[in-house]
């Protein structure tokens, strides 16, 4: 079936994750299958048990809630996900050959992620070692202490993670016209971060100390532990291990960006060969389940150009001058994008290509969309939660992006009933909002030939 | 054993005695792995073919064959038919092409198996060659190697090199996908011409997981024999693989590009086997796929930062740089033991390539301690619990299961059970028989072909040096690794233009 483009950063999130449950001890609703405890200490961590049977298995998520956004600091664009990487190097008490060991006793599959709203270290563990990942964990995110010239080797490592990337084409256009859209506020700039800026890391060990600081708080966090756990002997353990974890969250100053007020256009040059991508970014707002028009961006962007549309049977079925054609927002905490790309077959037909998104955002600013095909999605978007939900870590990674967005998964539901309830009328609606021309960005990407 | 490794211990073995109860017939077309409490069922066809039938000139008729069944039309259905009605149960089937087997795989929710289900067997079973769809996956396949091979994925453009150069002259070589040329010489009678000679009754195996119920099982091996009959042409059989008399290498250059290196030649242990199992101990510590623990992680990445990674195989791990756990269905007869050392600076290339060079003949010299031994199969034990936690993932094993004639518990409990058996005696000697650090295949995907392949050839030092102080026994490890021998002749190094890898079969 569809090909699978293997970038996290562009995975159509809002249609692979949705529904939980709000509230306390056992809530259930219609859609979500799993009691949940969720419970806040005074220290402001915010803990999210989700009971399942799960073979003996645990997944444990610390979500840290900065991100690449949080980098409001001109000349440290990257520098969440480099700390990413120096969360790993290392206590007084576990120095990092400790840490490893650990881990390596407990056969866990561990690892880490930023994106632009999130940090998240997760371990897939057995439950006879959850009270000692509690402790290794509870341990690093307070007493973290690295030398600085393990500081500086841990950037070259990173450097190493760029130099893969930038050789995709799909990195190189979605680098550009991020920069393009956003002038003042940091999803401007990757995950990632320019390439200057990762140069200078080296230097910037003091730096990582304030970030530390200000971001890797108990307020800033939440625990998210999924599989086979026991809540009362759980939320004891976290109280003891995280309990005198001290407050002290200073939230970034984070630019808002100034409306855009008309389209912008740039051509992307590649130093591979490839074939040209079209990349089309409106501005639409943060995610925010109670935002009706937002939510319908979500639905008109599978009913526009998802794989039953009528330009995806033209384009990629039909007339096949398109590889694969792809759309959809982010679940993001501030105002963000919704991205619509492609990769062209002939070059000479970009423009053709554009004219026909065109065409597909005039029709659906003045239709509603088909009622059947609204249902279908519905319950795509139902099978597809549903689906997701089979092992502890795909939970954990249903759930992350809300708890990153909103500090909570109270949000995934009210979301679902959402979709259940936006009609057609609101999704033309939604069209004629956010589907105008002083509100894109568009990119072509071109290699040499 | 804990409690909780214990309890899943149990569960796959219940579930594989499952399998192996339910078709006690080695031979018998089904394979079933049911899980009563999964809301979801998943299906997989086996097809006894794989690219390493192509035949020659064609490279790339199985891929092309397996993709139209799994994005083409049915005499049932348009594809855009099929699309429409997946859509509603968020279901897709795909299908993997490998050297020596084709598998069509999906999944759905209970909910919709019925709708499900017959779209599925009607993609194997009536599939209409449509023209339109040919020459999509056809185009789709001839950009993935002129574009994105070639272009936007260094590291797995030196893998599929090294494959090329261990597997040289053999229906091994080429990649499952095909060759530019071979793919261009494609006609949509060749494809079904392939289909009727191999798509055959005979040479298929269904395989059936999760929460199904009632007839299903005994529908979806019916179903086999609504595939064309006939007798399967002879196995392709066990290829003959050169054996390697010294160190070659094969240095791509593309313009540009920073270093990205593979390295290593075949081995003669297949899962199952008991050296199988000792030397997946060695290698674990050697070089854990995507793992901290891994030694060369350790040595090239944690200790002097060059790079993002460095690893080991002794099974064909295609698409590493996206999956953390062992793939699935890609069974093969030959293997071969492989080291990936990440992009890097092509001046810090050679150093590289030495420092795992160097690691590996420590390994291959000294053998692993009792304490590494110790430490890495009690990881193995616990860490293998993840390479199947979806009944998806079990139900590919299964199928592995059967290719690699492993009966009874299968491959997994089998491996658990040689974590707790094995000795470092075992693992040392299982080092000696199948591992080396001469005689080896090297590809290298570079911007700097010339001043590499000189440097290569010379043997000259290639020091390195860092942003940051390092401790004296770093640096005094350093400058052993500078002079580490290669010992490569420079008549066996070969240049080749990137845009000329897979052109057509053979460099």
């Amino acid at each position: 079936m569809k090909r699978v483009l293997g970038f996290a950063f562009l995975a159509l999130a809002a249609f692979v994750a949705a529904g939980a449950v709000p509230g306390d001890e056992s809530a259930m609703s219609k859609i979500f299958p799993y009691p949940t405890h969720v419970e806040t200490l005074p220290n402001g961590l915010k803990v999210i048990l989700v009971p399942m049977s799960s073979n003996g298995l645990v997944s444990y998520w610390s979500i840290v809630r900065t991100g690449s956004r949080d980098e409001f600091e001109p000349g440290h664009t990257g520098f969440a996900h480099f700390f990413e990487h120096m969360m790993f190097r290392g206590t007084e008490r576990f120095p990092q050959e400790v840490y490893s060991q650990i881990l390596t006793e407990m056969g866990a599959d561990a690892n880490a992620f930023t994106s632009a709203d999130l940090t998240a270290y997760h371990l897939s563990v057995t439950s006879d070692d959850l009270e000692r990942v509690m402790e290794i964990e509870a341990d690093r995110f307070q007493n973290l202490a690295y030398a600085e010239s393990v500081f500086e080797t841990e950037a070259g490592a990173v450097y190493g993670e760029y130099r893969k990337n930038r050789m995709s084409p799909l990195f190189t256009i979605y680098e550009a016209i991020y920069e393009e859209a956003f002038k003042k506020h940091t999803y401007g700039h990757t995950t990632m971060g320019y390439e200057r800026d990762i140069k200078a890391m080296p230097d910037m060990f003091d730096y990582s100390k304030s970030f530390f600081a200000r971001y890797y708080r108990p307020d800033n966090v939440v625990l998210l532990v999924v599989g086979d756990i026991d809540v009362a002997s759980t939320m004891a353990s976290i109280r003891k291990h995280y309990g005198e974890w001290q407050p002290g969250y200073v939230a970034p100053e984070i630019p808002r960006e100034p409306a855009q007020t008309a389209e912008r256009r740039i051509e992307v040059s590649y130093a591979g060969q490839s074939l040209p991508f079209l990349w089309v970014g409106y501005k639409v707002d943060a995610f925010d389940p109670a935002n009706r028009p937002r939510v319908a961006v979500d639905l008109l962007a599978e009913l526009a150009f998802g794989e039953t549309s009528e330009i995806h049977k033209k384009l990629v079925l039909d007339e096949q001058v398109v590889e694969f054609l792809a759309a959809g927002a982010d679940p993001s905490r501030d105002p963000k994008l919704l991205d619509i790309y492609t990769r062209v077959k002939d070059p000479s037909k970009v423009d053709y290509v554009l004219a026909e998104i065109d065409r597909t955002v005039a029709r659906y600013r003045e239709t509603p969309p088909d009622g059947d095909r609204l249902a279908d999605l519905r319950s795509r978007l139902k099978y597809a939660f549903l689906m997701n939900l089979d092992t502890p870590d795909h939970v954990a990674s249903s759930l992350d992006r809300f708890v990153s967005a909103t500090g909570g998964i109270e949000a995934v539901d009210e979301l679902f009933l959402a979709y259940d309830s936006v009609t057609a009328e609101e999704v033309r609606a939604a069209a004629a909002t956010y589907l105008s021309p002083e509100r894109r960005t568009i990119a072509v990407l071109r290699g040499q030939k | 054993m804990t409690r909780a490794s214990a309890a899943l211990a149990a569960g796959a073995v219940l579930a594989l005695c499952a399998v192996s109860c339910s078709a006690p017939d080695k031979e018998a077309s089904v394979v079933l792995l049911p899980v009563p409490d999964d809301p979801t069922i998943s299906f997989t066809v086996w097809f006894n073919v794989g690219s390493q039938d192509d035949p020659p000139g064609k490279e790339g008729l199985a891929h092309l064959t397996g993709e139209l069944l799994a994005q083409g039309s049915t005499t049932e259905n348009s594809y855009e038919e099929i699309l429409r009605r997946l859509y509603p149960l968020a279901s897709e089937y795909g299908i993997r092409v490998d050297k020596e087997m084709t598998t069509l795989t999906g999944r759905t929710h209970r909910d919709n198996v019925e709708a499900y289900y017959r779209l599925f067997t009607a993609a194997f079973l009536k599939p209409a060659f449509d023209d339109s769809d040919f020459q999509r996956v056809q185009s789709d396949a001839i950009n993935f190697l002129e574009n994105t091979l070639r272009y936007a994925s260094d590291e797995e453009l030196a893998k599929a090199a090294l494959h090329a150069l261990v597997f040289a002259g053999t229906s091994y070589a080429h990649p499952p996908v095909g060759t530019v040329q071979g793919l261009k010489s494609i006609t949509l009678e060749d494809v079904k011409k392939f289909y009727r000679e191999h798509y055959l009754g005979a040479n298929a195996v269904v395989a059936l997981g999760g929460g199904f119920a009632g007839d299903l099982a005994q529908r979806f091996e019916g179903a086999l024999a609504e595939l064309p009959s006939g007798e399967p042409k002879a196995a392709a059989g066990l290829i003959d693989v050169e054996p390697i008399e010294r160190t070659k290498v094969i240095v791509v250059s593309k313009a540009g590009a920073d270093a990205s290196i593979s390295f290593g030649f075949p081995v003669e242990v297949r899962r199952g086997e008991k050296d199988f199992y000792a030397l997946w101990i060695a290698n674990s510590w050697l070089g854990e796929h995507r793992n901290s623990s891994s030694h060369l992680y350790q040595v090239i990445r944690e200790a002097r930062g060059l790079n993002y990674g460095d690893y080991s195989y002794i099974e064909a791990f295609p698409e590493g740089g996206r999956r953390s756990m062992p793939p699935v269905n890609v069974a093969r007869n030959e293997q071969m033991f492989e080291i990936w050392i990440r992009t890097l600076p092509n001046e810090q290339s050679r150093f590289a390539l030495r420092a795992a060079l160097r690691e590996l003949a420590s390994l291959v010299q000294n053998g692993m301690t009792a304490e590494q031994f110790e430490l890495t199969r009690s990881f193995l034990e616990k860490y293998v619990l993840h390479f199947a936690e979806t009944t998806r993932e079990r139900l590919g094993y299964a199928v592995d299961d059967r290719f690699y004639g492993i009966d009874g518990e299968g491959h997994l409990a089998r491996f658990r059970q040689m974590m707790r058996e094995l000795t470092v005696e075992d693992v040392n000697a299982a080092i000696r028989k199948h591992l080396r650090h001469d005689r080896l295949k090297i590809a290298i995907v570079t911007g700097d072909a010339e001043g590499l392949s000189a440097g290569l050839g010379k043997d000259t030092p290639s020091p390195v040096s860092y942003p940051s102080p390092k401790s004296d026994q770093i640096l005094a490890e350093d400058r052993e690794i500078a002079v580490f021998p290669l010992a490569i002749d420079p008549d066996a190094i070969s240049i080749v233009a990137v845009e000329d890898v897979f052109e057509r079969a053979g460099f």
